[in-house]
C-alpha cells in the first residue's frame, strides 16, 4: 500500500515537473531549466532496486535503510523488486538506467565474487562497472550439524572418516563455496546436495536428511538456541558478536572466510556529488534507530564503509576465491 | 487449556479484533487480483506492522496470507483465472458452472468448504501442531519425490478431455519445468541467452495465458459462430441438494489439505489435486466432473484453505517457514523482536494461542463477508463481453507484470494466450499442463537430490518407510487402471480398495 502511494506520489511529482517545464517553454524562456544544478539533487523520488524476491534479506534491508533515507533526502526511495538471477537481472537494468543517481540498486556481494566462478563469463557481473554508494552490511554464515550426525567440531567430522552429505542454499552461493573449500582443506569425502534457499536447507539438517549445513546466522540461531542443530564453526573473519562462543573457520584451521556483503550502488558515470549527497544521507540512515535494531534482530554486522573500500573487499573475496577454488581444484558450477 | 483460553481473551481485544478484519479484508482483496501475492502484500505491509503490538500484527498478517486463499477463488471461477497453483483445479468445474449461470453456488460452495476447511484445520492445529510439526521433519527429497510422482499421475485423471491428450499437455507441462539455469549444476537450459529465462518459467503467466488468455481469443472467434448466451445470472446460494453432495467431499478436503498443508513446499498444491481427485474417483458419475459439478469446487477449495492454515504449523512450532508467505511472516516476527523458533508456544503462549484463535473469528469474518460479496462479484458475468474481456486482458497483464515487475512476463503471458488458445481449438485441457510444470519442478530436484543423498542408488527409496509407503501406493494407483483391465467384471467398476489416493 505504502508503495503504491509512494508510486502515485511520484508520478504526481514527475507530472508537476512536467508541467512547470511546459509552462517555461510557453513563456520564451530559454534560459535553461534542466541545468547541471546538483544543489537540488533529489528534486524528484528516487528508485531502489532489490535483485531478490519481496520479504528475502536483501529486501528487508532495503526497505530498512530506504525509510529512514527518506526523510534526509526530503523524498521518497521507492522499493522496486526486479528478482532474477541472484540480481544479474536488476544489476543489467541498473547498467541500463541514466546516471543521474535517480535509480540505484542494492547490490549482493556474492554476485560480484562467487556467482563469477559458477556462470559463464560472459554472464559474469563486476561490480567495478558500477558506482558504489555506500556499503550496507555483512551477513554470515555458520556450519551447523544435525543432532542426528553428533558432530560438535570440524574436527568430529574428520576424525569420523566417513563420507557425509552436506546440505547448501544453492549452487554457486556462499553457502555452497564456504562449505566446498573447507572439507577440500579438511580432506574430508563430501557430497553437495543443493536446495533452494536457507529455509528448506535449514529443514533437511534438522530433519537429519544431509549431515550439515552452511546456513546464514539469522537464520540458524534460534534452532541453534532450541538445541536442535549444532554450531560448528562461522565463516567470518573474526567471531561475529552474535555467536561469540562459535569458532571461526580459520581459528579451526582452515582458510575460508567467506560472508554475504551488501552495498547500495549506481550506474557508472553518476556525478561525484550525487553520490556525496546520498552517501550522507544513507549515513545518517545508519544511525537510525530503528535500522540499527533491524541489523541486531537479523544479526548482520555493519559494513558501512565508502565505495572504494567495498571494491576493495569484493575485488580481494574474487581473487581470493579464484585462488583457492583453482588450488583445491574446486568447480562450483559442477558437482 | 488455559493459555488458549488466554488466547480467545487476547483475540477479543477490540484492536485485535479490528486489525483481523483489516487483514482478511486486505487478504481478499489481494486474493482477488491475481498475481500480487500475499508473500509481496505482506513484505509492502511491514514497514505499518513496527508501530504495533506484535500480537496485533501477526494477527494481521497471518489475516491476509488466509484471507487470499478466499479470494482467490472468485477470478479462477469467474474468468478461468486461478491465480495460485493451489486454484488451478477449482477452474475445471468452478467456470463450468458459471457457464451454466450457477457462479453463486460455485462462490457459495467455496466459501463454506474454505470456511469449513478452515476452521477445522486451526481445530487440528490448536489440538496436535506440537505432534505432527515433527512429521514435516521426516520428509526429506526422497518423499517429495514420490508425493510428487503421485501428483503428476493424478494429474492425467483430473483432466476433463481424452486421456492421452491429457498426457500430451502434461509432457508439455514437465518439459516446460525444466527451462531456466539448472539447480544443481548451473548449467543454461533452454534459457536461449536470455537472463529473464535464468530462474525458469513462472507459475503465473503460464496460468493466466493459458487459461485467461487463451479463453478470451477463444470467446472472441466464438462470437461469430454462435451467441454464447451468458445464461442467467442468478444469485444462487447453494441450495440443500448442493450442500448434501458437497458434505463429504468438504470432509475429506479438510483433511486431505490439513495433512498435506504441514509440509512445506508444494503441499497445498497437492492437496488440492489430490482432493479433487479423490472426489472424481469416489463419485458414481465421474463424468460429471469437468462439467459443473459442485463437489469439484468443494474439495479444492476447502483443501487449499485447509492447507493454508496448517502450513502455519512448521513455523509456529517448529521455527520453519514452509512457503513464501511464511518466511515473511518470520521476517514480520523478527522485526518484533520475537524469534519464531520450538520455543515461541512456551516463550510466548500469549502470541501462539492468540494467533491461531484469530484465524477462528477471521474464519467467521471471511464467511460473513463471502454472502453479501458472492452477490456482488457474480454480476461481474452481466458485463457485456466486449467489455469484459478487454478489462479481464489488463487485470491479467497487471496481474502477471506484478509478480516480478518485469515487462518480459508480459511477453510470457500473451505467448501462452496463442498456446491456449490452439490447444483450446484442438481439444487439449490446459490444466494437466499448468500441473505438471508446477509439480514437474518440484520432481526433479526432489529425485536429484535423493539421488545424491543415496550416492546414486534408488535402492534408498524402497529402504526409507515413509517413501517404501508412497512407492507402494504409487505403485497401486498407476497399476489399478491395468488389473482392472485384466478382470473386468469381477467386482463392481468401483472397487473400495483402490480408492487410497
Amino acid at each position: 500500500m505504502q508503495n503504491r502511494l509512494r508510486v502515485r506520489r511520484r508520478i504526481v511529482a514527475a507530472t508537476t515537473v512536467a508541467a512547470t517545464l511546459a509552462l517555461a517553454g510557453c513563456g520564451g524562456n530559454v534560459g535553461d531549466q534542466k541545468s547541471e544544478d546538483d544543489a537540488s539533487f533529489p528534486d524528484r523520488g528516487i528508485t531502489l532496486l532489490v535483485g531478490q524476491d519481496a520479504g528475502g534479506s536483501t529486501d528487508l534491508t532495503a526497505r530498512a535503510v530506504a525509510d529512514p533515507a527518506d526523510s534526509d533526502l526530503k523524498q521518497t526511495i521507492t522499493v522496486l523488486n526486479k528478482p532474477g538471477a541472484n540480481g544479474a537481472l536488476a544489476a543489467k537494468e541498473l547498467a541500463g538506467a541514466k546516471a543521474d543517481g535517480y535509480t540505484l540498486m542494492v547490490f549482493v556481494g556474492s554476485l560480484s565474487y562467487i556467482t563469477p566462478l559458477a556462470v559463464p563469463a560472459d554472464e559474469a557481473v563486476d561490480v567495478n562497472d558500477y558506482e558504489v554508494v555506500t556499503g550496507l552490511s555483512q551477513d554470515d554464515y555458520v556450519l551447523v550439524a544435525s543432532a542426528k550426525s553428533g558432530f560438535k567440531t570440524v574436527k568430529d567430522i574428520v576424525d569420523a572418516k566417513k563420507a557425509i552429505k552436506y546440505g547448501t542454499t544453492g549452487v554457486g552461493t556462499g553457502s555452497h563455496l564456504s562449505q566446498a573449500l573447507l572439507f577440500s582443506q579438511a580432506k574430508v569425502d563430501a557430497t553437495a546436495v543443493p536446495f533452494d534457499g536457507g529455509a528448506p536447507t535449514l529443514t533437511a539438517v534438522m530433519g537429519g536428511q544431509v549431515d550439515v549445513a552452511s546456513i546464514q546466522l539469522g537464520e540458524a540461531q534460534p534452532q541453534i538456541k532450541a538445541g536442535k542443530i549444532a554450531p560448528l564453526v562461522t565463516f567470518a573473519e573474526k567471531r561475529p558478536s552474535y555467536m561469540p562462543d562459535t569458532p571461526t573457520a580459520v581459528e579451526a584451521g582452515y582458510d575460508v572466510p567467506v560472508q554475504q556483503s551488501r552495498a547500495i550502488v549506481a550506474p557508472k558515470g553518476t556525478p561525484k556529488d550525487v553520490v556525496v549527497r546520498l552517501r550522507t544521507a544513507f549515513q545518517k540512515a545508519f544511525a537510525n534507530a530503528e535500522y540499527k535494531d533491524f541489523n541486531t534482530q537479523r544479526l548482520l554486522t555493519p559494513n558501512e564503509v565508502d565505495g572504494p573500500t567495498v571494491i576493495d573487499q569484493w575485488t580481494a573475496a574474487l581473487k581470493k576465491y579464484r585462488d583457492l577454488t583453482g588450488q583445491y581444484k574446486i568447480d562450483l558450477s559442477e558437482d | 487449556m488455559s493459555p488458549v483460553l488466554d488466547g480467545f481473551a487476547v483475540v477479543l481485544e477490540p484492536v485485535n479484533l479490528l486489525y483481523c478484519l483489516v487483514g482478511v479484508l486486505i487478504g481478499m482483496l489481494v486474493g482477488v487480483l491475481p498475481g500480487l501475492g500475499p508473500a509481496a502484500t505482506i513484505a509492502i505491509l511491514l514497514p505499518i506492522t513496527l508501530g504495533i503490538e506484535p500480537v496485533t500484527a501477526i494477527i494481521m498478517v497471518a489475516g491476509i496470507f488466509y484471507g487470499a486463499q478466499y479470494g482467490g477463488t472468485v477470478t479462477s471461477v469467474l474468468l478461468r483465472l486461478p491465480g495460485e497453483a493451489s486454484s488451478v483445479v477449482t477452474v475445471f468445474d468452478g467456470h463450468a458452472l458459471a457457464r451454466q449461470g450457477r457462479a453463486g453456488t460455485a462462490l457459495g460452495i467455496a466459501a463454506i468448504g474454505s470456511f469449513i476447511g478452515g476452521t477445522l484445520s486451526v481445530i487440528a492445529l490448536t489440538l496436535v501442531a506440537p505432534v505432527v510439526a515433527e512429521f514435516a521433519l521426516d520428509f526429506g527429497p526422497p518423499e517429495y519425490t514420490l508425493l510428487a510422482l503421485l501428483g503428476i499421475l493424478l494429474v492425467a485423471t483430473v483432466s476433463s478431455g481424452g486421456k492421452l491428450k491429457a498426457l500430451i499437455a502434461a509432457a508439455i507441462g514437465l518439459l516446460l519445468a525444466t527451462v531456466g539455469r539448472d539447480g544443481f549444476t548451473s548449467t543454461e537450459r533452454f534459457t536461449f541467452g536470455s537472463l529473464s529465462l535464468a530462474d525458469g518459467l513462472d507459475f503465473v503467466p503460464i496460468a493466466m495465458g493459458l487459461f485467461g488468455l487463451g479463453e478470451i481469443l477463444y470467446t472472441l472467434e466464438e462470437r461469430h459462430r454462435v451467441v454464447h448466451a451468458p445464461t442467467t445470472v442468478a444469485n444462487v446460494w447453494p441450495s440443500r441438494t448442493d450442500l448434501r453432495q458437497s458434505s463429504g467431499a468438504i470432509g475429506r478436503g479438510g483433511v486431505l489439505g490439513f495433512l498435506l498443508g504441514i509440509l512445506p513446499g508444494g503441499g497445498a498444491v497437492l492437496a488440492s489435486l489430490a482432493a479433487y481427485a479423490l472426489e472424481k474417483r469416489r463419485s458414481r458419475h465421474p463424468e460429471r466432473f469437468g462439467h459443473g459439478a459442485v463437489e469439484g469446487v468443494a474439495a479444492p477449495e476447502t483443501a487449499n484453505n485447509a492447507a493454508a492454515t496448517s502450513s502455519f504449523i512448521p513455523l509456529l512450532s517448529l521455527g520453519i517457514p514452509a512457503n513464501a508467505t511464511m518466511a515473511v511472516i518470520f521476517g514480520a516476527l523478527l522485526i518484533q523482536g520475537i524469534t519464531p523458533g520450538p520455543q515461541l508456544v512456551t516463550e510466548h503462549p500469549e502470541l501462539f494461542w492468540g494467533v491461531v484463535n484469530s484465524m477462528y473469528l477471521g474464519n467467521i469474518l471471511l464467511l460473513i463477508m463471502s454472502i453479501p460479496l458472492v452477490g456482488l462479484f457474480v454480476r461481474i458475468l452481466r458485463i457485456r463481453p466486449s467489455i469484459l474481456a478487454p478489462i479481464t486482458v489488463l487485470i491479467t497483464l497487471i496481474g502477471a507484470y506484478t509478480v516480478n515487475n518485469s515487462v518480459f512476463d508480459i511477453g510470457l503471458v500473451v505467448f501462452f494466450g496463442v498456446i491456449g488458445y490452439l490447444m483450446k481449438k484442438l481439444g487439449f485441457d490446459p490444466g494437466p499442463l499448468v500441473l505438471a510444470f508446477v509439480l514437474g519442478s518440484l520432481l526433479e530436484t526432489a529425485l536429484r537430490r535423493s539421488l545424491l543423498m543415496f550416492d546414486g542408488d534408488p535402492g534408498g527409496f524402497v529402504t526409507r518407510p515413509i517413501s517404501g509407503t508412497l512407492l507402494v501406493l504409487f505403485l497401486a494407483v498407476a497399476l489399478a487402471p491395468a488389473v482392472r483391465t485384466a478382470w473386468p467384471n469381477r467386482k463392481k467398476p468401483f472397487d473400495p480398495s483402490k480408492e487410497t489416493v
